[in-house]
This record gives C-alpha cells, structure tokens and sequence, in this order.
C-alpha cells in the first residue's frame, strides 16, 4: 500500500498494476472525513439547476441552509432555483409529523411564486418520521394544478448516487407530460448542468449544425422543456455518474438511444459533435461537424500551445465526484502534456475504475472515497505539482504549497467547449507558475539560521508520521 | 407581509454548526457529527468557502441501518478511526437530527467506548446535543460552550483568572484583538473558544493534522477556578458556560455585549478594570481617541442613512449601536434567531425600527422595499436583497462566501469599531461614485436608462 489506510479502506486505494478490482461505491467509513455528501446532496445538484422549478427542502433548516443558491449553475432567464425553501421543521414537526406543515406551505409558495412545478426533498428526520412525502405532493398537485414531484432523498439511505438516482426518478416523472414536435434532427443533453455557463459554449455548435437540443438536462432548464424531453431523437449523457440512469429509463420507455460523451477537452468535445453526426448518419452533418472541428480547434490551438509550453511534465492530481469527469480530465492533462498520477473519485462504480484504470498510466494511483489524511500523503508521495478537485479540497493543497484547479459545481470559469480549454488551460498555467509558490516560507534572518526554503519546496515537512493503521 | 410556513432563504443555520465553531477554538479538538456523513461534509464546505481553510469535521457516517438498530456501533467506530487518524486531544460530538430522531443516547454510547477502548484513554471527549429542529446556530454554540466546562472544569486552586468567553462568533481577527487586549493589559486570564489561529492559520512548513492554536485544555478546566466570567457577546443570551460555572463554582459571571461602538467598548473596558483594579492601557486610551476622532470625521456623511443589519444577534445589536452612536437610521433590526431577549433590546437601541426576530430574507425583503434603505449590514446572504434593492451591502459576519477577508475582518474594540466606521463610510462612498457614473453616462448616451 502507498499510503498508510484506515482499517476497512485497504480495497479502495491502488497502484495501476496492482490488478485487483477497486472497492467503491459502498458506504463511507466513520471518522474517516470522507469527502462525500449524502443522498440529498446528490438529489439537490442534480435538480438544482432547473431556472423556473421551486426547489422545497422538507426538513430542518441546515439542509436548506447549506444548499442555497449552492451550484454556479448559470439561467439565461429565470432564477427562482436561486432561492432556498425550507418547511424549517421544528421539535413539534417531528414529534407530530410534518405533513401538514408541507402541505400548507406547498399552497402558500405556489400561491407566491407561481412556479411550473415543485420539487420536494425528503430529509434525513423525513425518513425517521415517515411522513408519507408521496401522497401529500399527489394531493397538492391535484389541488394546485402543478407537477408537485416527491423526491426521495433522505441523507442516510446510501451515498450521493441514491440521490442521483432519486433525483432521476423525479424528472422521469415529469418527461413526457407536453406535447411537442421538434425538428429534425434533435438530441437532449443529459448531464450538462450549465455550471459558470458552460452549455452556452456548447449549444451553439448543435444548433450550427442544425440540430435542436430539446432540453438540456438540467442546465439552464426550465420546466417546459424537460416536460418535452422525450421528443428528441438521441441523448447525449455528459456525467453519466447522475444521468445514465435517466438515460436508460427514457431507452426503455420512450426508445431514445444514448451515447456517453464529453464536453471537456478538445477531443472529447470533437467527439462530442462527431457522435452526434454518426448517429443519424448524415454526410452534411459529419461535414458541419468536421467544418466547427477544425475551425474552433485553429482558433483555440495557438493559445493551447502557449500554455501548454508552460504547464507539459507538471503532474497532476485529479479528485472529482463523479468518474465522467475525471475520465475527460485525464485526457485533457494529456493534451497539455501533463501527466496524471493521483485519480480519485466519490462515487465511481466498477465500470468507471476500470475504464480509469486503462487509461492511466502504470503506476497512478486510482482511489475511491478518499479523505484528507489520505490525499494529504498521496499528493506528497506521488510529487503533485496540482491538485484539480473541489473547494474542500483546495485549501488543503494550498496548504501543503500545491497548485489548485476548481473544476467543481461552484467554479466560476467555464471550462467546456473549445474557448472552456483555453480558460482551464489558463487555470492550470496561472496556479502551476505563479511566483506565491516561490517566496520564501521562512525570512531569510542575518542573526538566526532560518531557512529559506519556498512554499512548495518545504513539502516533505507536510506528512506528518502516517499513524491511521 | 405575515409570517410564512415556509422558510424563503434562511437568516440562519443549524445546532451542529454551532458547535464546530466552538470545538475548533479548543486546543487539539477534532468536531464529530453522530449523524450521515452529508452534515459534516456540507458545513466543512461551507465553513471552507468562509475561511478559506482547510476544515476537517468526522462524521459517524450513519446509513440505513444505523438508522434502524441504532447508531452505537457507529459512533464507536468513528471515535477509534478520529483517534488513529488525528491524534487529537479532544474530540467534540455533537448529534445531528438524525441521531437525535433515532434516540441514540450519546453520553452512555461515549462512556462505553470510554470504558472498552483503551485508545480512549488519554482524549477528553465532550458531546452535546445539537438537532437542527431545535434552534439555530447561535444555540448550538451557547450549548457547546456550555458542554465543554460542564465536561471539563473541575475546582482546585484559586487562580485569580478571568474568564473571557467569546459568546458570540466573531471573526479569527476579532479574537486576535482580544488576546492582544487583555495581554497589554496584562492581566491573567482564558480566552475560550479561541478560533484566532485555527481558523486563520499560517501558511507554515509543517500543517499539522489539526491546526495548531485553541484554548488549551488544562485552561478549560481551569475555568472553575478563576475569579470572574465574563461572556463578550452573551447579551442576550440564554443561560450558558458562564451560568454554569457561577451556580457551580461559584465563579460570579457577567454577560456583555461584544465590544462593537464606543459605548460596548468602554463597558468591556469598566468591567475589567473593576475586576481586576488595573487601568485600560494607555495606548488603548489613545485608539479610544482615534475611534472617537473617525466617528467625528464620518458623522455627516453617514447621518441619518438609512440601514438594515441583520444576522447573528450579538453582532446586529453591536452594529445597532454604532450606528446610532454615529446618527445613522437603522429601520431594520433582523436576525435568524427566535430569541425574544434581542427583540427587547434592539427595539431599546433603535426606536422605530422594525425589529424582527426568527425572520428570513423573504421577510427580511419585504421590509426593505417599503423603507428606502440605504446600507446593508451582515452576511453575504443578504445579497439578493442588496442587489434588488440597489443597495451596498457591507459583507460582516459568517457566512461571507463571496468575498476575501471574511477571517482578517476586525471589527471588535475601539480599533475594530474604527474599521467598521470606515468601512461602512467607503461602502457609501463608492456606490454614491458609481451612481455618478452611471448618471453621467446616460447623459452622455453612453447607456440606457
């Protein structure tokens, strides 16, 4: 083992070339600072970005409170998804049940807001309680003449890919209640969630080609068109981490083919838009899609190089929460010429460790559910010279003198499409070789003997004695 | 517009992160949440955006099954992994709705580990009970600090010390400024919780595994010993650490305001010359004197302004104070908090505003639209308001997600209070400057509007 573990996490951290499956997708460890939320959270990033959709959190207020306005997912236009709605539940609510509580506040925002639907959270104290979340919503959906959608997502019932799935089963049941006739040809994107907006960097090249996108699931969605969303011909499955189970559902019951592709990158996002050509089978589309190909990739590769001059033989680090994205960012790493020695993930299943494990080389470390003691040593041991993960973990880089990439739902660059390269390029250049990490940690002192040494060159003092075994 | 049901963009946040607040001022302390593992991953996020640390809460990772035959095997497992992994000193516990819901009885749970776990031995473990249903953060805090002399303080010797509690969450600078305040006075003393390096840390060589600073143990239970409390922010607060330690020990307490403005300032300074019968310094009575002179400097340009303050109670009635010190207008008075003590006293410090307790943003807007404000005051969640409202909002207080600073703020004693007037001073005069702007582009049809 490269690093020392806690008991019990010894199956979910390897070396490429270790052979064994990697342990995931179970649940976090105790005391261990897993880096991983719960199934509410995972419900909520996925619904959250839905601009006109009243988002009602059925619990105490600290669910509420923590995920306000919590994605940098961007709306061109509506932004009630902007507001936290709580039935704030207090001790009576729990003793009493909170069914009432939630009907009469489902009423009283839909009398305010006026939203096209409501989604409502069950919370961790919602499963204790056992208000029945279903009935009520089906009630008040009656009454109130708008899809009222229970989501089931109390934070202990699994890890954030319940929520995913939760999440998923909500929107299942608003798709295919509009009728709508789109033109022709016509794909949803399933996965896109418009963060820094991102989708506004993508969804021209569709529509250059002349494809409609039904819906974008669900970045900058609203209500209508998601109702609609069965009338496309093909899904595109961006992060197939929260969206694949979508995807198969609307397989089966609407015959919607699915394809797995990536906006992140210059090849993924290319092969992105051959998909799509190949899919339907076009000449004119395979030649549109060639044509926005090379000329969006001549336009961006002269600043690429540049940047890539700068950042080729740094190693990087890569925890993200779902495995689509770390997947795209290897390949990203590879076209600025780095190398990737850590690769970690909250939620990854099988499937997506295997597919990491062939894509990165011997001797990267590939870890499942990582805590800070753990990323801590590795980022020393295998000599990161950037770590791309979320908020949580940026701190503890800059700690330790590493640079950072934020590539979570809260960044604010957008780091998708041709232009999106250009900008996590730049990230990536402007943390690697900024001068911070050249001054001095310790005054250089004519009277004492203190050190000069930098920020990043006083790493191996960071690891303290590794005693969590 | 009347009180709601729901709760539309809350002014406050729940028990647990209250208590982390409290148990990383203490030296060596690791925060542990009995409940699923989204609680302490949501509020080490949260407070990380704030502080722009790194900040490490365990959880006991409760799932389904926990849920159903109860949490012990969990918690347990939690507590040995804590102590192998951190090696902390101290590990504080506090429930979340969950294990409260499910009626896990935490302090046997603890004794029993205690009792089987020889890893136990040399950590003090302190557990409160903190469900987000029951109050807010600000409780949260109060019954935390309470648990830790409840757990920790034992009488021996006299010390002659006196205890200063941070009742209130103040920024890692406001703390500095305490510890720097009572050490030029030079009196003894324990200042506790004390977040001024834990939270702010520098950036150093060595990172330890939990960031070095806190109140040290042997000080908390030394509390019981020290001549007097005082609670720096336990205005109107319920009963809590102080209380205790008086009907205990018999160490008599007095609850302040925090020392925001002249006059909080200066009764911070009366009671410490009283208990310890040492004058305030003189260079304090030199920044008196600066803060004073700013004051006298910025009294036109902030008389009569119409503000809103709003956040946590301490805080808002410190700010309400200053500002009617300088003549500005509060109109509304609003914290998060059901706390019936503050409405009395900001409706005392601020005649005619609206004062409004166990409110939201919601309301908190309507009160706004209709009463010209012209500053806000308080945390970054209040932007909605300001933004709607074309109002400069002055970012103090947790949470602060969308600026720099939020630890380096000092807005406490005279020079504290001197900044705030400052601050509050430049925030008018750059919306005034853009609003110039913009006016003169129009004219010039540069712009719409």
């Amino acid at each position: 083992m490269i690093v020392k573990v806690f008991e019990g996490r010894e199956g979910h951290i390897q070396q490429k070339g270790d052979g064994l499956p990697l342990a995931c997708n179970n649940e976090s460890l105790a005391g261990a600072v897993s880096q991983r939320a719960c199934v509410y959270s995972g419900a909520r990033v996925v619904l959250n970005p839905i601009t006109d959709a009243l988002h009602l959190v059925h619990g105490p207020i600290g669910c509420a409170s923590y995920t306000w306005d919590i994605r940098g997912s961007t709306s061109s236009g509506p932004d009630l998804y902007r507001n936290s709605f709580s039935t704030d539940m207090k001790e009576l609510d729990v003793v009493f049940g909170g069914e009432k509580k939630l009907a009469a506040s489902l009423r009283e925002l839909a009398e305010r807001y006026h939203p096209p639907a409501i989604f409502v959270y069950s919370t961790c104290i919602v499963g204790i309680i056992g208000d029945d979340l279903r009935s009520v919503c089906r009630r008040a959906s009656e009454e109130l003449g708008i899809p009222v959608l229970p989501v089931k997502s109390e934070g202990f019932r699994g890890n954030k890919n319940e929520g995913y799935k939760a999440a998923c089963n909500a929107l299942n049941e608003l798709i295919g209640t509009r009728n709508y006739t789109p033109s022709h040809p016509s794909i949803n994107l399933l996965g896109e969630y418009n963060v820094a907006g991102d989708l506004w960097f993508v969804k021209p090249f569709f529509l250059e080609m002349g494809i409609e996108v039904v819906a974008a699931l669900t970045g900058d969605a609203r209500v209508a068109e998601i109702e609609r969303a069965h009338t496309a011909q093909l899904n595109l499955v961006q992060c197939s981490g929260s969206m694949t189970y979508l995807a198969k559902k609307m397989e089966e019951k609407y015959g919607i083919p699915y394809r797995r592709i990536s906006f992140f990158g210059l090849q993924d996002m290319s092969n992105a838009l051959r998909t799509v050509a190949e899919f339907f089978a076009s000449p004119e589309l395979k030649q549109k899609a060639e044509e926005i190909i090379r000329r969006e990739t001549a336009r961006v590769m002269p600043q690429i190089e540049a940047y890539r001059a700068k950042v080729a033989g740094r190693k990087a680090a890569i925890y993200m929460g779902g495995a689509a994205k770390a997947v795209s960012l290897v390949r990203a790493f590879q076209e600025l010429g780095m190398e990737v020695v850590i690769i970690g993930t909250q939620t990854g299943d099988r499937d997506d460790y295997q597919k990491i494990a062939c894509i990165v080389k011997n001797g990267t470390v590939i870890i499942d559910d990582a805590n800070p003691l753990e990323l801590k040593e590795l980022l020393f041991k295998q000599k990161a010279d950037l770590l791309v993960a979320g908020v949580k973990e940026r701190f503890l880089a800059y700690k330790m003198g590493i640079a950072f990439c934020d590539f979570n739902h809260d960044r604010t660059t957008n780091f998708e499409g041709y232009v999106g390269m250009v900008n996590f390029a730049r990230e990536v250049s402007i943390t690697i070789n900024s001068p911070v990490w050249q001054l001095p940690v310790k005054r250089a002192s004519r009277i004492g003997n203190a050190s000069q040494l930098s920020i990043t060159a006083g790493n191996e003092n960071y690891v303290q004695e590794p005693c969590h075994s | 517009m009347s009180k709601s049901l729901a709760t539309v963009n809350p002014c406050s946040m729940c028990m647990p992160m209250g208590s982390v607040m409290v148990f990383r001022g203490i030296e060596g302390c690791m925060p542990l949440f009995h409940g699923s593992q989204g609680c302490s991953t949501y509020m080490r996020l949260y407070l990380a955006h704030h502080f722009r640390e790194p900040v490490d809460i365990a959880s006991s990772a409760l799932s389904e099954k926990g849920a159903v035959y109860g949490g012990a095997a969990n918690l347990k497992q939690g507590l040995k992994n804590v102590i192998k992994g951190y090696r902390p000193k101290a590990i504080g516990i506090a429930t979340t709705c969950l294990a409260e819901t499910i009626g896990d009885d935490v302090p046997q749970i603890v004794r029993e580990f205690q009792a089987e776990e020889p890893l136990a031995k040399d950590v003090t473990i302190i557990s409160v009970s903190t469900p987000s249903y029951a109050a807010s953060h600000e409780v949260g805090y109060r019954v935390a600090l309470k648990g830790l002399v409840q757990t920790m303080a034992r009488k021996s010797e006299q010390s002659g010390r006196i205890n200063i509690l941070v009742g209130a969450i103040i920024s890692p600078a406001d703390v500095r400024f305490l510890r720097r305040f009572l050490d030029d006075w030079g009196l003894g003393y324990i200042l506790m919780p004390d977040i001024s390096e834990t939270f702010d840390a520098a950036l150093s060589q060595d990172s330890p595994l939990i960031p070095a600073g806190g109140t040290p143990l042997d000080d908390i239970r030394d509390t019981a010993n020290s001549k007097a409390t005082l609670t720096i922010g336990g205005w109107v607060q319920e009963p809590g650490a102080g209380d205790y330690l008086e009907k205990e020990f018999g160490v008599p307490h007095i609850a302040l305001p925090i020392p925001l403005g002249l006059e909080f300032t200066d009764r911070m300074a009366a009671n410490l010359e009283e208990l310890t019968g040492l004058s305030m310094p003189e260079s304090y009575e030199r920044e008196r004197g600066r803060l004073l002179d700013t004051m006298v400097d910025a009294h036109k340009l902030l008389a009569d302004v119409k503000t809103a303050v709003y956040g946590d109670t301490e805080m808002v009635l410190g700010i309400t104070r200053i500002m009617t010190e300088l003549g500005m207008r509060p109109q509304i008075v609003a914290t998060g908090a059901a706390n019936p003590a503050f409405a009395e006293k900001a409706a005392e410090l601020a005649p005619g505003a609206k004062v409004m307790i166990g409110a939201d943003f919601s309301q908190i807007a309507a009160e706004a639209s209709s009463r010209d404000i012209e500053l806000m005051v308080g945390p970054f969640t209040g932007r909605g308001i300001a933004r709607k409202e074309k109002v400069p909002l002055l970012r103090v207080g947790l949470p602060n997600h969308d600026r720099y600073g939020a630890s380096h703020q000092l807005f406490q004693g005279y020079e504290g209070s001197m900044h705030l007037v400052d601050c509050m001073a430049n925030v008018l005069l750059e919306d005034k400057e853009r609003e110039v702007q913009h006016e003169r582009r129009v004219q010039a049809g540069a712009v719409s509007e």
